[in-house]
């Protein structure tokens, strides 16, 4: 949120339509910076010991990072539990995006909230909460476009094989688009402190496993953005 | 099986995960709501650095320093208003030129 996030007001279904395009056509630019990423996980979806339920997972998991990472402890052999365990960790974030919108959707159905909860990953919850009016238009354009196009993508991966794995420099491609994202919220004195101090703890704790990393991320992150709340 | 069951715990986690504050949205607090949104970037600036600090190119020396450089950059014109596309494009540009002149260098 850019500010004390606020309920919606209805809005004309003409002007819902152009929030929804408005979405579809910030993430379309978006989701062309997630080609390698999904294609690396398609690549690693193919060298599953079951490529069907590691390439379900696409769906049911919905979240790249978390699926990759499942993946991975699971090649390691260290079984199902510890694969859920770390995936779990990874996707605790989702959590915190979902109570992040909360306000923007108290008065939506039942099923809209749950439209929008199965869409709900990083790319779509930062470009909404990147504007300073984020419809809920807006929202589902950007999260339905990415739901179309990620399974797509990580197919594309699992039939190409390892083809991206061999251009290393594509791989900083969803990264620096995942900060791009994020940085113009800086301008807000807290999520500046919280970002500062949940990347030195992510630099310190690099060689952790990621679940714990982005635990103690979120802990640093959340401490700094309170004092400088307190501080202002 | 192995796979299925991971899977299959992960992916109903997740989603009550998504879900549940959601769905319990007319109970939860508006303060609970800004606090969770400070966390949410703070989780994804932990995501950026820590795949920076992790990124190997084994091509090219110092690699993961000089993807670092380059974020940088592409994090500033971000900053300064540039449109997504220009300032990745910038960041990638960056890393590739640099990684040809350390190729060099080396």
């Amino acid at each position: 949120m850019t500010g004390p996030p606020t309920a919606p007001t209805r809005r004309p279904a003409s002007s819902a339509r152009t929030d929804f395009a408005v979405g579809v056509g910030a993430m379309s630019a978006v989701t062309v910076a997630y080609l390698p990423f999904g294609l690396l996980v398609g690549a690693a979806v193919a060298s599953s010991a079951d490529p069907v339920a590691a390439w379900a997972a696409t769906w049911v998991i919905y979240g790249g990072a978390a699926h990759l990472a499942v993946l991975e402890v699971l090649a390691q052999g260290s079984g199902w539990a510890a694969a859920a365990a770390v995936g779990l960790l990874v996707n605790v974030r989702l959590a915190a995006y979902s109570t992040a919108m909360a306000p923007r959707w108290r008065d939506a159905s039942a099923r809209a909230k749950l439209l929008a909860a199965v869409m709900l990953t990083d790319a779509p919850w930062a470009l909404a909460n990147a504007r300073p009016v984020a419809t809920r238009g807006y929202y589902l354009g950007a999260a339905s476009t990415l739901f179309v196009a990620w399974p797509v993508i990580v197919t594309l991966g699992a039939a190409s094989g390892g083809l991206v794995s061999a251009l290393a420099a594509l791989a900083l491609v969803p990264v620096l688009t995942l900060g791009a994202v994020v940085v113009p919220q800086l301008r807000q004195r807290p999520v500046a402190w919280g970002v500062a101090a949940a990347a030195i703890s992510a630099a310190a704790t690099a060689r952790l496993d990621a679940g714990a990393s982005l635990l103690l991320c979120a802990a640093a992150g959340l401490g700094a953005a309170l004092y400088a709340e307190r501080r202002s | 099986m192995n796979v299925v069951l991971a899977v299959a715990v992960v992916g109903t986690g997740s989603l009550l995960l998504r879900a549940l504050p959601l769905l319990l949205s007319r109970r939860l607090p508006d303060r609970l709501s800004l606090l969770a949104s400070w966390v949410g970037a703070s989780m994804l600036a932990g995501f950026t650095v820590r795949a920076l600090a992790r990124f190997h190119d084994p091509a090219v020396p110092a690699s993961a320093a000089l993807a670092a450089v380059a974020a940088t950059l592409s994090f500033g014109l971000a900053y300064a208003g540039r449109p997504v596309v220009v300032s990745v494009g910038a960041g990638i540009a960056a890393y590739l030129v640099l990684a040809s002149a350390a190729a060099l260098l080396v």
